[in-house]
């Protein structure tokens, strides 16, 4: 067992539930019986949805967890029970078991300099002056890739960008000398591109400093590069772990493949999500938990958890696990044909500029010129197509978004059936604009939270003139069947539904004033892996039914790939390529494009087995 | 530079407001019934006597021409002078508002330091029994209004005990009372204005250390190794104190004007009471001078709030 610096047995939480008093009865088990190791030098992931506990085992491990909660079984570390330490003793160890957290803005002292940051921990741990910790901050934040250190020490945090303050998060948990850290979705929220320099920086740091690394994450594609063991959590409970070469080759737990399938990869034809949602905790299925959402159940599967199955490299708590068939079987490659897009431009943009003036604010703002956020951009969009804008954060894919729905002053030409909207009278232009309808990221902040679902869509309805109660029913129903709802849903509000639910009702929302065309802004980041694939299909479905047109908005180039028929990459404003989905995920002619596309997870890399290895 | 044009452009439009305030309480007061002669004469006074004063005080005058003359005045550095006391009302203001600034003052820095302490310890035991303890006392003295605290203080330290004087100067006639001679009559009077502020500045403090205990960064601290006095002192505190700027910002107007209500329970020769005298004997001059005098200070005040909360703000620029 040398070289093991974590090894969790039969790690438990129980967490009080969210209202109502502490009491023996409120807890509910958030994790159980989960067995783990990490060694020196390797990475684990820890892969699983939002509420499959992940987090939470990572709390426990570091005993960061509310308090009031619970904690059952061993988290030794270098041979120690964390579990049985005192606080003082724990704090003591806390640093040498690093983390770093989702979400590095608020992880960060707003109004401390990332140089105390960063220096704290190690004056806590070795005593150190102040200058001498400084000094080894310079070294670290150099080590983690900050240019310029020295200069940039006595900066605060809202001066770095996400994946500077990502970068100084990990420095300033390297500054404690860790021999093991803890990173939790370290690069959620971070654009493609950032997250993968992120990924091999906490790669290299691992085998450069010998630490074991425990990655937490819902992407298992994210962690194929990288991982040597791994373990995959559904509603609290481990459902399949080992070696994660062996994984990837041949997964067992038809959940790994449902997830594996879940999330889109160039190249990729099929697209399968998970009907259903996870269990909260406290209603729990006696039993394997995924047999609400799983296709291969049996009568057998409800009455115990299933026993492990498996080998020496990968075991799967299942009954009937489906390791025979590899995943390249499952996922068809794509075909190459592409329909020639039919007739004339919907939609024409034509040498559009969009500058925002810098706000002044209380005390002043300059007015300087800003460089406009959306540079003599022109792009047809044909009728039925889907167009996909891909770019990081800040390269203007929003403000186009908003631009095709005329929410913005813009210079230059949006043209509709070859009119534009300016031309037209007041109310010609409203029911024109009715015409391109909107779904936005997060659904359950585009949603009246105080009006029932039935009333949101009839609201849409209402605005296109319709007023009959009955008919408005009627279509309220149909609408909800179409994007896949069912109609009981009608009476409940936005929060008692889930994510990918609430989307779905953004989309009847949208489909309400018949559009040609829907932007599509971001509409899967905020939900779950399983259940973004199933909004992807839904979308491509109602396209085909329909000759409905696609403005789709995301950094996710795979998640574009697989819907759109062209694609615009865009760079500070500018597209710097529009093709064809193939010719761009094949054959990218600009620079930054590969580079996008060399991010973006692909088919057949999971897929390939070498044996013998690991 | 940014700063200046921006203190420009609020202090404009703060002018024009006060103009509007001053114009409205000059119609306020010329509309109310009654008539300062009759405050002075008294009620026996002959009608020539009244003609008499009314033509020297001006008030025989039409109300558009006494409004421009209060301009005019103005222009000339003068408020004119009161008509119950007479001695010029802006020498009468400033004497007045240095006792209130005293008072004042010394009962912000005693609550500053109660409610930090008291406010701090509320916020870290927040859902425990030792934070909600604090809080219900807190909510207690919130109740009270000061008059009610005001009295009780008299009635038990200075009719019972004999400790501390009840009240100050009774007639604005009297000589005037120096600010070292009011130490003693502002103890009381201190006291109350503590119990009304401490609850609300210590409420508000804990409130805010224990949302920015809850912050990630706290979190990413203890993962460090941190203990929780070092997390309170070197983080949690300096983001926590934040918010409270802010409301002592907007507290800074009634520092200046003083509070009617305790001054006027304590009898305290502060601008407060001024105020409340001069509208009882509808001493134009003074009234007005007051709110004159209330109004740019309160624009100061929040000025100063702005610019100190902008320099503890890392993310303007300024830090
Ligand atoms: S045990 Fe049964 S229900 Fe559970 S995953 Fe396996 S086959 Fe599906």
């Amino acid at each position: 067992m040398t070289g093991v610096v974590l090894s969790l047995r039969q790690l438990g939480v129980e967490l009080a539930g969210r209202d109502g008093p502490r009491l023996a009865s409120n807890m509910a088990p958030v994790l159980e019986g989960l067995d783990l190791e990490v060694r020196e030098g390797e990475m684990t992931a820890l892969v699983g949805e939002s509420g499959s506990g992940k987090t939470i085992a990572a709390l426990a491990v570091m005993r960061l967890l509310p308090p009031g909660a619970r904690i059952t079984g061993q988290a030794l570390f270098g041979g120690e029970d964390l579990l049985g330490l005192d606080e003082r003793q724990m704090r003591a160890r806390r640093g040498s078991v690093g983390m770093v957290f989702q979400n590095p803005l608020s992880a960060l002292n707003p109004s401390m300099t990332i140089g105390r940051q960063v220096a704290e921990g190690h004056r806590l741990h070795t005593g150190a002056s102040a200058q001498a910790a400084r000094r080894h901050a310079v070294d670290l934040l150099g080590e983690v890739g900050i240019p310029d250190p020295a200069r940039r020490l006595d900066e605060y945090p809202h001066q770095f960008s996400g994946g500077q303050r990502q970068r100084v998060m990990i420095a300033a948990a390297l500054a404690c000398n860790p021999k093991l850290l803890i990173a939790d979705e370290p690069t959620t929220g971070l654009d493609p591109l950032v997250a993968r320099q992120i990924l091999d920086l906490l790669a290299k740091l691992q085998r450069d400093h010998r630490m074991g690394l425990l990655f937490i994450t819902h992407d298992l594609s994210l962690v194929e590069r990288h991982a040597q063991r791994l373990c995959v959590l559904y509603a609290g409970r481990a459902v399949e772990w080992g070696e994660a070469p062996a994984f990837f080759a041949r997964p067992r737990h038809p959940y790994s493949h449902a997830l594996l399938a879940a999330v889109p990869r160039l190249g990729q034809a099929t697209l399968r999500g998970i009907a259903g949602t996870m269990p909260d905790p406290g209603h729990r299925p006696h039993g394997c938990r995924f047999a609400p959402r799983c296709p291969q159940r049996q009568d057998a599967c409800t009455r115990a958890y299933p026993p492990p199955v498996g080998d020496g490299r990968t075991q799967a708590a299942c009954l009937f696990p489906l390791g025979e068939i590899p995943v390249a079987a499952a996922l068809p490659e794509a075909p190459a044909a592409t329909t020639p897009l039919p007739g004339s431009a919907l939609l024409q943009m034509q040498s559009v500029t969009i500058r925002y003036g810098s706000r002044a604010g209380l005390l002043g703002g300059s007015k300087a010129a800003v460089a406009p956020s959306l540079d003599d951009v022109s792009l047809e969009l044909a009728r039925g197509e889907c167009l996909g804008i891909v770019g990081e954060s800040g390269s203007g894919k929003s403000t186009l978004g908003r631009a095709i729905l005329h929410m913005l002053r813009y210079e230059g030409r949006i043209l509709l059936d070859g009119r534009a909207l300016g031309d037209l009278s007041p109310g010609d232009r409203r029911r024109e604009r009715r015409r391109v309808q909107v779904v936005f990221q997060d659904p359950r902040e585009s949603l009246n939270p105080r009006l029932r679902i039935g009333a949101i869509i009839a609201e849409a309805l209402q605005l296109g003139g319709q007023h009959d109660r009955d008919s408005l029913r009627r279509q309220t129903d149909a609408l909800l069947e179409r994007v896949g709802l069912n109609a009981a849903l009608a009476g409940r509000l936005p929060n008692a539904i889930s994510g990918g639910q609430a989307q779905r009702v953004a989309v009847a929302r949208a489909l309400a004033a018949r559009p040609d065309i829907i932007v599509l802004d971001e509409p899967t980041s905020a939900l779950d892996v399983s259940t973004q694939a199933m909004l992807l299909n839904l979308l491509r479905d109602l396209s085909r039914h329909e000759q409905l047109a696609y403005v789709m908005i995301s950094h996710d180039i795979a998640a574009i790939a697989w819907l759109a028929d062209r694609i615009a990459v865009l760079r500070a404003g500018r597209i710097v390529e529009l093709a064809t989905t193939d010719q761009l995920v094949n054959h990218p002619r600009d620079p930054y494009s590969a580079s996008l596309v060399a991010s973006a997870p692909r088919l057949g890399a999971a897929t390939i087995t070498v044996p013998g290895e690991a | 530079m940014r700063i200046l044009g921006g203190i420009g452009r609020k202090l404009g439009s703060a002018a024009l407001s006060l103009a509007i305030l001053i114009t409205l309480t000059f119609v306020l007061v010329h509309v109310a019934p009654g008539s300062p002669v009759y405050q002075i004469l008294g009620p026996k006074a002959s009608p020539a006597s009244i003609r008499e004063l009314n033509h020297a005080l001006g008030l025989d005058l039409p109300f558009w021409h006494q409004y421009f003359r209060w301009w005019l005045d103005l222009a000339h550095g003068q408020l004119g002078t009161s008509y119950s006391v007479e001695r010029p009302v802006g020498s009468l203001i400033v004497s007045y508002e240095l006792n209130t600034l005293a008072l004042q003052i010394v009962s912000l820095v005693a609550s500053l330091l109660i409610a930090f302490a008291l406010g701090l310890a509320h916020g870290v035991f927040y859902d425990r029994t030792p934070g909600r303890i604090i809080g219900g006392v807190e909510l207690a003295l919130y109740a009270m209004p000061s008059f009610f605290s005001g009295t009780l203080l008299i009635l038990l330290f200075s009719m019972q005990l004999g400790w501390f004087p009840a009240g100050g100067l009774e007639n604005l006639r009297l000589a005037h009372q120096t600010v070292a001679s009011n130490a003693l009559h502002m103890a009381l009077p201190c006291v109350t204005i503590v119990l009304l502020t401490v609850p609300v500045l210590s409420r508000y403090f804990a409130q805010s250390v224990h949302e920015e205990l809850g912050r990630d960064y706290v979190r990413s601290a203890a993962a460090r190794g941190a203990s929780p006095s070092r997390i309170l002192l070197h983080h949690v505190i300096r983001n926590a104190l934040r918010p409270l700027v802010t409301v002592l910002g907007l507290s800074l107007p009634s520092i200046f004007a003083g509070g009617v209500v305790v001054e006027t329970v304590f009898s305290y020769p502060g601008l407060g009471w001024l105020l409340w005298r001069s509208a009882l004997a509808q001493d134009y001059p003074v009234l007005i001078g007051i709110v004159l005098v209330i109004g740019i200070l309160t624009v100061l005040g929040n000025l100063l709030a702005d610019i100190v909360n902008t320099l503890l703000d890392p993310r303007t620029g300024y830090a």
